[in-house]
């Protein structure tokens, strides 16, 4: 039972851990922590020139 | 590409770009505060100015790059025959609609002969492959896309009818020019750069190449070799120099939305353009960067 459950956790960590890493644009959300003065400009484009 | 070459670079990071892939929903982005500023269609910038929204454009994102493509094998051949034809158009608020009554007025035709739909451009080269419309006025790299695909022929392209034609141009929100006018410097003088890096003499095949490999991959989402094609095929097929607000360029914009009827009313244009940001980008010089490179000046 304990196997099972550390093979889960486990199994869900690294799940979290490469969505994070792989789906989550962090310089969005550091971005948008920032105080307003401090913040990069949000630009938005579209695939088309 | 601005974007990518200035994280090389000693200031970082310039902005942060968000993908969309619509029109509309960046209107709607713009206005919520959401973007503080955004790349979209002259038209569709002057509209939401003249419906009283606080933007205004501060510089282009390019010149010419708009093309109406037909089938290859098809019975167009001729801009008479796109008579009675369904075209698709990225918005009714783009150039690349007005191209078409510029196209139509020289041809002694009247652009309402054309039955023209709304698409959202990555649509448009699906839509023409599978027979579902006969033509579509787009940017780049629609155009290539049906080119390299086999499947469509370049009709003609904008710079035939419309010499300077501009479409995509850079807003910013009227309270970030207001409080923060450094940072939409600093964001202005970053395009310059890359426009200046693209068009860069003898380099400027080399750096075409490059753009259109990391675009492709990291900002685009697109195969490199269609932009490769769209930035090469001829060289001058979409150009990124001079970049200032002409008055003259978007006078013409406003006196072709009026006669066709998605404008209103006259709007002068100091009320939808700052040209404080171009004049202050003007002395730029191009990035230095090549392919490979781990910094960029």
């Amino acid at each position: 039972m304990r196997k099972l459950l550390f093979g889960l956790v486990a199994w869900v960590s690294a799940v979290t851990a490469a969505h994070m890493a792989l789906n989550v644009n962090w310089s969005v959300i550091m971005n948008d922590r920032l105080p307003l003065d401090k913040r990069k400009l949000n630009v938005a484009y579209i695939p088309v020139t | 590409m601005t974007d990518y070459i200035s994280a090389y670079s000693q200031s970082g990071q310039l902005f942060v770009p968000r993908l969309f892939q619509g029109f509309p929903e960046i209107k709607e982005a713009l206005m919520s505060n959401k973007m503080q500023a955004a790349f979209m269609v002259a038209p569709m910038a002057i509209a939401l100015r003249a419906q009283g929204v606080p933007v205004k454009i501060v510089y282009l994102g390019h010149r010419y790059g708009s093309a109406v493509v037909v089938r290859k094998d098809g019975p167009v051949k001729t801009f008479a025959d796109l008579r009675g034809r369904m075209v698709a158009i990225p918005s009714r608020f783009s150039d690349e609609r007005l191209i078409l009554f510029k196209a139509a007025h020289d041809n002694g035709m009247d652009a309402r002969a054309l039955h023209m739909v709304e698409m959202a451009p990555p649509d448009v080269a699906g839509a023409l492959a599978a027979g579902a419309i006969d033509a579509f006025s787009m940017g780049e790299p629609f155009p290539s896309q049906a080119e390299m695909a086999g499947f469509g022929r370049v009709l003609f392209h904008a710079r035939q009818y419309w010499p300077d034609y501009i479409s995509c141009v850079l807003v910013v929100r009227q309270d970030v020019i207001e409080h923060r006018p450094e940072a939409v410097q600093m964001l202005v003088d970053g395009i310059a750069r890359s426009g200046l890096w693209l068009e860069d003499g003898a380099r400027r095949q080399a750096h075409r190449v490059h753009a259109a490999d990391f675009v492709g991959r990291y900002y685009y989402r697109q195969n490199p070799a269609l932009l490769r094609w769209a930035l090469t095929k001829p060289i001058d097929r979409v150009m990124y120099e001079p970049l200032s607000p002409r008055r003259r360029d978007f006078e013409l914009i406003v006196r072709l939305m009026r006669e066709t009827g998605v404008l209103d009313h006259d709007i002068s244009f100091e009320e939808y353009v700052d040209t404080r940001f171009a004049e202050g980008a003007s002395g730029m010089t191009p990035w230095r960067y090549e392919a490979g490179s781990t910094s960029a000046k």
